[in-house]
């Protein structure tokens, strides 16, 4: 039934999809000079290939790429016959990938980047005062993961803490806002942080763990109501000073927005101390889909315009530290002190999801 | 009905427009599939208001919006069906919550892109708020709750079976007079009914629309307050058309998001198309004319809101998180907690419409008499339904009470009566229609929201006529004059005559011409 519903869902998007997919450049290059490849790929990269600075430096790769978006956590349900590459959005589905397709060869990891918790100033402060937050300067700070999770269970308020004005919108149960995590990589995420953390800094591995886990996650997920669909949603409900006083959200979002030159007002950027980091981990189906992620990982420009996009690219972080340190009241660039919380399995996380849903 | 026949002219203007720019071919993007120079896309009523924006995102962009108006619910229904697959390659609502929570919604929508957000709130009249001694920060959903209950103060808010606003505003008064902390629950729905029920009360008008419900609302200096997004309500005070202050209550809000909805059948020229529209829509040019134009708040982080919308946040109010819970609050609205419906149809059943006609209009009372209708759809548990059929004079005047206890009987009941119907001789329109009147008047005072739907499909061809019509309205009391006429134009009936009608009693006139009798008699539901 999953797997049909997958299956469903990949033929829709590859019917469908359009807007991510890029043919190439039929003019200007003198034709044959680029391989055209096809991959999929999760949607927060979507605009990343969509970029005519990046379709360009792609080609400079001797690469055309047309890419499919497709979630993250389907596509191992996807029939990857006549592709030259995956790239989700996290490791999870990228190993399920690896063993599937039955190519050991090392997946590339070009670039990645954590989640983080917005909130607005007034929010921040009463986190802050409450001690479930501390914060390292005007507009950055740290979430302290295990007391926010242990205040969703107990169904604390923000009424209940001290400072919060109902006309800062800071009333009724506290919780973070997240997407939905049976189709949205950031919701799946949050829930491997949380339960991480629930798990004793343990992976949940099996079904004795998923039981252990279960309430703090469905609660997690029913205490939101209905929940959107990707994180483009709760990102831009809080830049319009709507929704959810606390939204998860990339750190690639926020980046992005700071490297554009947009003025992000009074959010205050909160680094969960342990954290599910979004590692967009390509997994090449053939040598050509191989040669795609080399590019991505090691050409300065292609790292340049990731950066551009607010992804960090792996290794050397000059890229982004240089980016980062133009807007150091929000962005935290060491990460020091942050605890990466691995995620489940995909399979693992699926059923996580769906009794958090259920 | 009238924004949508505006709408539609406006746009083939646009078309126009578009074909002399002929900009979608300019290869400008770096690569990628062409663009397609149109979409279709299901958008809500409350957007036409982004007309000129979309005019201008065609100028730019080459990809014209071919605009068609709906409500939410009309949409959802559109969108799950598969209907709007190959006829519309994107819907634009005040939400895709509703819609999502339908496990067939994830197979049908490819991607949303947020445009612009617009929380509902209260508009109150300057000497509603005087007279209540509040102030408007500080106002929350339990003073109204209050004000309501002890009769000070009445509001309009459209139909939350129909339209968004309304099941906004539903959820929000929900959760507040529940006490419920997170998204509501079943528990939660139940244990708030008589506090919803008292503030229902003070209710005065409903409609299926947003436009029509701020139309009667300037018309209606008795009713204190309005319950709509923010921006209508900010609108119609900029406009002049009514004195409000916009009120977000304390105990929170629920906003609409705009998101445009890239449906998995659009073709990928059509998706390409519609990535271009979001990207000019969520440029910060078309952010800022849009906040100035429609008062809506921007989603693009630099562009401020305009001056009007007020600052501050408020508490977001989640949307039921499962269909049980969203379905069951429709339930509990339409059939226990809204003021009851008191209905007359005045039916034409003179010569003309023996055959087809009189089988449509059969079929369409019948529709409405089906228990297992979902909440909207059918006669409501507590409405009072008469069947007023009419040729030379009234034929019969039979009036039926739709008890939940015994709610088949009540509908079986009302189905008889419409079989019974039958088709021989003149059109008495003004007369039968003062009969209704007359009617309501002699059954005195009532708690309901009262309405007459007059159906023709003809001309009047009786000695009493316009003229007589209008000074009979003028004169009666203010309680009956209130009385809206929904007129349904349908066969060969004189449109101008029906438009006066609804005009002159603040009700509408939908179209049974151009479309379907059984879509007209739904559509009315929302106003009933």
């Amino acid at each position: 039934m999953r797997r049909a519903w997958g299956i469903v869902l990949a033929v829709l998007l590859l019917v469908g999809v359009g807007a991510a997919i890029v043919v190439g450049r039929d003019t200007g290059d003198g034709g044959g000079g680029t391989v055209a490849i096809r991959g999929v790929i999760g949607s927060e990269k979507a605009e990343f290939f969509a970029d005519p600075d990046v379709v360009a430096a792609l080609a400079d790769q001797g690469l055309t790429v047309q890419a499919q978006s497709v979630g993250s956590w389907a596509m191992d349900d996807v029939d990857l016959a006549g592709y030259d590459f995956a790239f989700p959005s996290s490791q999870g589905p990228a190993d399920a990938l690896r063993g599937a397709t039955g190519d050991p060869g090392t997946s590339l990891r070009p670039f990645y980047s954590p989640l983080v918790v917005l909130a607005h100033r007034q929010a921040a402060d009463v986190l802050a005062a409450g001690g479930l937050a501390t914060l390292e300067g005007d507009n950055v700070g740290r979430l302290s993961m295990a007391a926010y999770l242990a205040a969703v269970e107990q169904g604390r308020t923000w009424q209940e803490l001290e400072g919060a004005e109902a006309r800062d919108g800071l009333s009724g149960a506290l919780y973070i806002s997240s997407t939905d995590p049976l189709t949205s990589n950031s919701g799946a995420l949050y829930l491997a942080a949380a339960s991480f953390v629930a798990n004793e800094g343990q992976v949940v591995a099996d079904a004795a763990a998923v039981e252990r886990t279960a309430p703090l996650l469905r609660t997690l997920v029913q205490v939101q109501g209905s929940q959107q669909s990707s994180s483009e949603g709760p990102f831009r409900d809080f830049v319009s000073g709507v929704g959810n006083p606390l939204v998860l959200a990339y750190e690639s979002q926020v980046a992005a927005l700071l490297i554009g030159g947009a003025d992000p007002g009074d959010m205050v950027v909160l680094y969960p101390d342990t954290t599910a980091t979004s590692d967009h981990t390509l997994v090449p189906l053939t040598d050509d889909g191989r040669r795609l992620g080399e590019a991505l990982a090691t050409d300065p420009e292609l790292r340049r315009l990731a950066v551009r996009h607010g992804f960090r690219p792996q290794g050397a972080t000059a890229e982004f530290t240089e980016a980062a340190a133009a807007h150091p009241a929000y962005l935290m660039d060491g990460l020091d002190g942050i605890r990466q919380a691995p995620a489940p399995t995909a399979d693992v996380l699926r059923t996580m999801a769906e009794r958090a849903k259920g | 009905m009238r924004t949508g026949a505006r709408l539609a002219a406006l746009l083939g203007a646009l078309a126009l427009a578009a074909a002399c720019t002929g900009a979608q071919d300019d290869g400008g993007d770096g690569g990628g599939v062409a663009a397609a120079g149109t979409v279709r896309i299901l958008a809500g009523s409350e957007l036409a208001d982004m007309a000129p924006l979309l005019e201008r995102a065609a100028e730019e962009t080459g990809v014209t919006a071919e605009v068609t108006s709906v409500g939410t619910l009309d949409a959802t229904r559109t969108v799950l069906s598969g209907e709007a697959d190959g006829a519309y390659d994107a819907v634009w609502l005040a939400t895709n919550d509703y819609l999502r929570l339908h496990p067939d919604a994830e197979r049908r929508i490819l991607t949303e892109t947020s445009i612009m957000t617009s929380p509902v709130a209260l508009g109150l009249r300057p000497d509603a708020l005087d007279r209540l001694g509040w102030r408007p920060d500080e106002v929350t959903w339990a003073q109204v709750h209050e004000a309501a209950t002890a009769g000070d103060l009445t509001f309009g808010m459209t139909d939350p079976t129909r339209s968004n606003s309304g099941y906004s505003a539903l959820i929000s008064v929900t959760s507040a007079l529940s006490g419920a902390q997170s998204a509501l629950t079943a528990e939660d729905v139940a244990g708030s009914a008589t506090r919803l029920r008292e503030l229902f009360a003070g209710q005065r008008l409903t409609s299926g629309s947003s436009g029509w419900l701020a139309d009667a609302f300037r018309q209606r200096g008795d009713v204190d307050a309005l319950i709509n997004y923010e921006s209508v309500l900010l609108g119609l005070d900029r406009d002049g058309a009514a004195d409000l202050e916009v009120i977000r209550p304390l105990d929170g809000v629920v906003t609409a998001r705009y998101p445009l909805t890239t449906l998995a059948s659009a073709s990928p020229e059509a998706g390409e198309a519609l990535r271009l529209l979001g990207a000019y829509l969520r440029g910060d040019e078309a952010q800022r004319a849009l906040t100035q134009e429609t008062l809506r708040r921007p989603v693009a982080a630099g562009v401020t809101a305009a001056e009007a919308i007020p600052e501050g946040q408020r508490r977001e109010l989640p949307y039921p998180g499962s269909l049980d819970v969203a379905d069951a609050l429709l339930d509990a609205y339409d059939g226990e907690l809204r003021r009851p419906s008191r209905t007359l149809y005045v039916l034409d059943t003179s010569g003309s419409m023996e055959g087809e006609r009189l089988a449509a209009l059969q079929a369409a009372l019948i529709r409405l008499t089906g228990a297992d209708n979902p909440a909207g759809q059918r006669f409501r548990d507590r409405e009072e339904v008469t069947l007023m059929p009419f040729d030379d004079t009234v034929v019969s005047t039979d009036t039926w009470t739709i008890d939940a206890e015994r709610r088949e009987d009540a509908l079986a009941a009302i189905r008889s009566g419409v079989d019974s119907l039958t088709a021989e001789g003149g059109t008495a329109v003004y007369a039968s229609l003062i009969e209704a009147y007359e009617l309501l008047a002699a059954e005195g005072a009532q708690d309901a929201f009262t309405s007459i739907v007059l159906m023709t499909d003809g001309e009047n061809r009786d000695e009493v006529g316009a003229a007589d019509f209008e000074d009979f309205h003028r004169a009666l009391p203010e309680e009956q004059r209130h009385v809206p006429v929904f007129t349904v134009l349908f066969g060969d009936s004189d449109r101008d005559e029906l438009r006066l009608i609804a005009d002159e009693t603040g009700g509408e006139l939908f179209d049974a011409v151009g479309g379907s009798l059984d879509d007209a008699f739904q559509e009315i539901r929302g106003y009933q």
